[in-house]
C-alpha cells in the first residue's frame, strides 16, 4: 500500500494539479493569442491573425529605450548582487564566529520588506543626502537608474545566497584544504578550486537577480526619476487602450525570453553538476531529483 | 572563545586573528552595503516620522503629532490598514490551501519528473508580474474577454455587460492569489520533500489509516514549510500597491496605495513615512514571531 496516497486520492491531485496549470496558464495563453489577433480591443469574437503589434513595437523607440534601461539595471545589479552574495554565503558556510546567527539573519532581512516601504525609505535617505549635498557643496546627485540599481541589489542579494548556500556545503572541504595544505593562498583556492565548482550556482543566481530586476516595478517607481524602465513604460502606457496590443506583444517575448533563460539555466545548471561529480542539487529546492 | 577558533582544530592567537580578518574582510562589503541601503534608509524614514530630520523647508522639529493623528482611533489609514489585513489575511490563507495539494502531489504522488513539474508551476513566477495582473483586467472588464465572449455566444446583450467582475476587493484578492500561488507551493513542497518517510512507515505499520497518518504526521511535519509560505505571502501581499492600482478600483484600494498616494499627488511625506514605518513595524513583528520559520533550510537544500 502507499502509504501517503489512495489510488483515487492520487487521480484527484492529478486532476486538481492539472486545473492549477490551467488557471495559471491561461491568463498568459490568453494575452499572447490577443498579440496576433487583428484587433486594437481584446474581444471576442477574434479578428485575423496579424503582426503587425510586433513590427509596432520593434519601431517604439521609447520602449526600446525603456527595454535598455531596464537591460543595464539588470545587469549592473545581478552581478553586483552576486558578488557581494558569493561573499556572504562563503561566511555563512565556511566561517564560525560569534554572533554569525544574527548576522545571517541580517543578510537575509531585505527577503521580508515590503518594496512599498523600502522604496520610499530609499527615496527619503537620496532626498535627503541631496538636499544636504546641494545646500552645502551646490552638487546634485539625483534619482535615477543608479538609485535603481543600488535597491535592487539590496533585495536580489538575499536570493542570490538561499541559491549559493546549499552549493556551497556541497563542495568538499577537503579540496579547499589541499589547496591550502599545498601552499595556495585563499584568494588563488577559491579562484582555482571554489569558484569554478560553484559557477552553476553562480549562473542561477545571476539569472534570477536579473529577472527579478527587470521585472521590479515598485522599488523603481520611487527612484527611477526620469529613467523609465520597461515595467514603468509598461505600466505608464496601459492607461491608453490603442497601445494595449503592442504591449502585449511586447511582454509575450519579454516573457517567453525569459522562461527560456530560466528553463536553459536550469539545465544547465543540473548538467554542469552532474559533470562534475557531485550529488546534483537544485536551486527550487530537494536534494537531486 | 573557543568557538570563534575557525578552521583549524587547534588555534593558534596569532592565526585565530587572522581567521577574524579574513571573516570580517569577507562579510564587510555585504555588511556595509546593507547598513547603507537598507538599514539606514529605515533609520531615516523613522527619523522623518518623528520630525527628527528635516527636507523640506516648513518641516517642523521634533513632534508626535503625525503619529498621533494616525493612531487616533477615527484615523482613516487604520481603517485601511484593517481592511488591508483582511485583504492579504484571505489571499494567504487561499493561496496555502490551494498550494498545499499540489506540493503534496509533487512531494508523494510523482517520481521521475517532480523536478519538471514543479518548474512548471514556478515559471509563472519569474515572468512579467505587471502582465500577470493586466492580464486579469483585460479577462474581466466590461469589454473584457469573459464579457466579450458572452455577448458572442447571445448569453449577454453587450448594454449589458457582467461589471462586478471587476475593480472590487473580490478581484484584487483573486489576482494576488493568482499571482502568489506558484511561490507558495515551492515551501510546502521542500518541507514534504524532505519529511522523513521512515516516519509515516511506522505510523502505517502502527495501523493508522492514511488519513490518519496525514492529520498527526505528515501535516504537522510540514507546518514549518506552510509557516513559512503564509509569511511569504502576507508580508508582500499588506504592502501590495499595483494590484490594486491596475484592478481593484477604489473599493479595491489597499494602504499600500495610500502610503504611495501620500508620497505622489497627496505630497505629504511625514504622515507617509508614519504609515510606512508602522507597516514595517508590523511585519518585524510578524518575523519576531515566526521567524523560525524562515530558515534558509525552508526554501532551499
Amino acid at each position: 500500500m502507499d502509504i501517503a496516497t489512495s489510488r483515487n486520492g492520487l487521480r484527484a491531485l492529478r486532476g486538481f494539479f492539472g486545473l492549477l496549470v490551467v488557471f495559471l496558464y491561461a491568463p498568459i495563453l490568453i494575452l499572447a493569442i490577443f498579440s496576433f489577433n487583428d484587433g486594437v480591443l481584446p474581444t471576442f469574437p477574434l479578428k485575423g491573425f496579424t503582426l503587425r503589434w510586433y513590427e509596432q513595437f520593434l519601431s517604439n523607440p521609447e520602449l526600446l529605450e525603456a527595454l535598455r534601461t531596464s537591460a543595464r539595471v539588470a545587469a549592473v545589479s545581478s552581478i553586483l548582487a552576486v558578488s557581494l552574495g558569493v561573499l556572504a554565503a562563503i561566511v555563512m558556510v565556511r566561517r564560525r564566529f560569534r554572533g554569525k546567527a544574527a548576522a545571517s539573519a541580517f543578510l537575509l532581512s531585505p527577503l521580508v520588506i515590503p518594496y512599498v516601504v523600502f522604496g520610499i525609505a530609499l527615496l527619503i535617505l537620496f532626498f535627503a543626502v541631496d538636499t544636504f549635498l546641494q545646500s552645502t557643496f551646490g552638487l546634485e546627485l539625483g534619482l535615477g537608474w543608479r538609485a535603481v540599481v543600488i535597491g535592487h541589489v539590496v533585495v536580489s542579494m538575499p536570493f542570490t545566497i538561499l541559491v549559493l548556500v546549499p552549493r556551497l556545503e556541497r563542495i568538499n572541504v577537503a579540496l579547499e584544504e589541499a589547496a591550502r595544505d599545498l601552499g595556495a593562498s585563499g584568494l588563488r583556492t577559491f579562484r582555482s578550486i571554489t569558484f569554478p565548482l560553484i559557477m552553476p550556482a553562480i549562473v542561477s543566481a545571476l539569472v534570477i537577480a536579473f529577472t527579478l530586476s527587470f521585472d521590479e516595478f515598485a522599488i523603481a517607481s520611487f527612484l527611477a526619476s526620469t529613467d523609465t524602465t520597461y515595467p514603468l513604460y509598461l505600466f505608464s502606457q496601459l492607461r491608453f487602450p490603442t497601445r494595449l496590443p503592442q504591449m502585449l506583444a511586447v511582454s509575450v517575448v519579454v516573457i517567453f525570453l525569459s522562461i527560456l533563460v530560466v528553463l536553459l539555466a536550469e539545465i544547465g545548471r543540473r548538467v554542469a553538476e552532474r559533470r562534475l561529480a557531485v550529488e546534483p542539487s537544485t536551486a527550487i529546492g530537494g536534494s537531486g531529483a | 572563545m573557543e568557538d570563534l577558533a575557525a578552521e583549524t582544530p587547534v588555534p593558534i592567537p596569532s592565526k585565530r586573528r587572522r581567521t577574524w580578518s579574513v571573516t570580517l574582510g569577507l562579510l564587510g562589503a555585504p555588511m556595509v552595503w546593507l547598513t547603507f541601503f537598507f538599514l539606514i534608509p529605515i533609520a531615516v524614514v523613522a527619523a522623518y516620522s518623528f520630525g527628527a530630520l528635516a527636507i523640506f523647508p516648513g518641516d517642523a522639529g521634533f513632534t508626535f503629532d503625525g503619529w498621533q493623528r494616525f493612531l487616533s482611533g477615527d484615523s482613516i489609514y487604520m481603517s485601511l490598514f484593517w481592511k488591508s489585513v483582511r485583504m492579504s489575511l484571505t489571499v494567504s490563507v487561499s493561496v496555502v490551501v490551494l498550494a498545499y495539494p499540489i506540493a503534496y502531489f509533487l512531494a508523494f504522488g510523482t517520481q521521475k519528473r517532480k523536478y519538471v513539474l514543479l518548474l512548471l508551476i514556478i515559471a509563472p513566477f519569474l515572468t512579467s508580474f505587471l502582465l500577470r495582473v493586466f492580464a486579469w483586467k483585460v479577462i474581466l472588464g466590461d469589454q473584457g474577454v469573459i464579457n466579450s465572449l458572452l455577448f458572442w455566444l447571445g448569453a449577454r446583450q453587450p448594454d449589458d455587460p457582467v461589471s462586478w467582475l471587476l475593480y472590487s476587493q473580490f478581484t484584487v484578492m483573486l489576482v494576488l492569489a493568482y499571482v502568489w500561488v506558484p511561490f507558495v507551493a515551492l515551501p510546502i513542497f521542500v518541507s514534504l520533500e524532505n519529511l522523513d518517510r521512515g516516519v509515516l512507515e511506522a505510523a502505517s505499520d502502527l495501523g493508522a489509516s492514511r488519513w490518519r497518518i496525514f492529520r498527526k504526521v505528515t501535516f504537522p511535519l510540514s507546518l514549518p514549510g506552510v509557516m513559512a509560505a503564509f509569511v511569504f505571502v502576507f508580508i508582500p501581499t499588506i504592502g501590495e500597491f499595483v494590484t490594486p492600482l491596475l484592478v481593484g478600483g477604489t473599493r479595491g484600494f489597499m494602504y499600500g496605495n495610500a502610503i504611495v498616494g501620500l508620497f505622489g499627488p497627496g505630497f505629504d511625506w511625514r504622515t507617509g513615512s508614519v504609515l510606512a514605518l508602522f507597516l514595517f513595524g508590523v511585519v518585524a513583528v510578524l518575523i519576531g514571531i515566526f521567524g523560525r520559520f524562515l530558515r534558509v533550510r525552508s526554501v532551499t537544500a
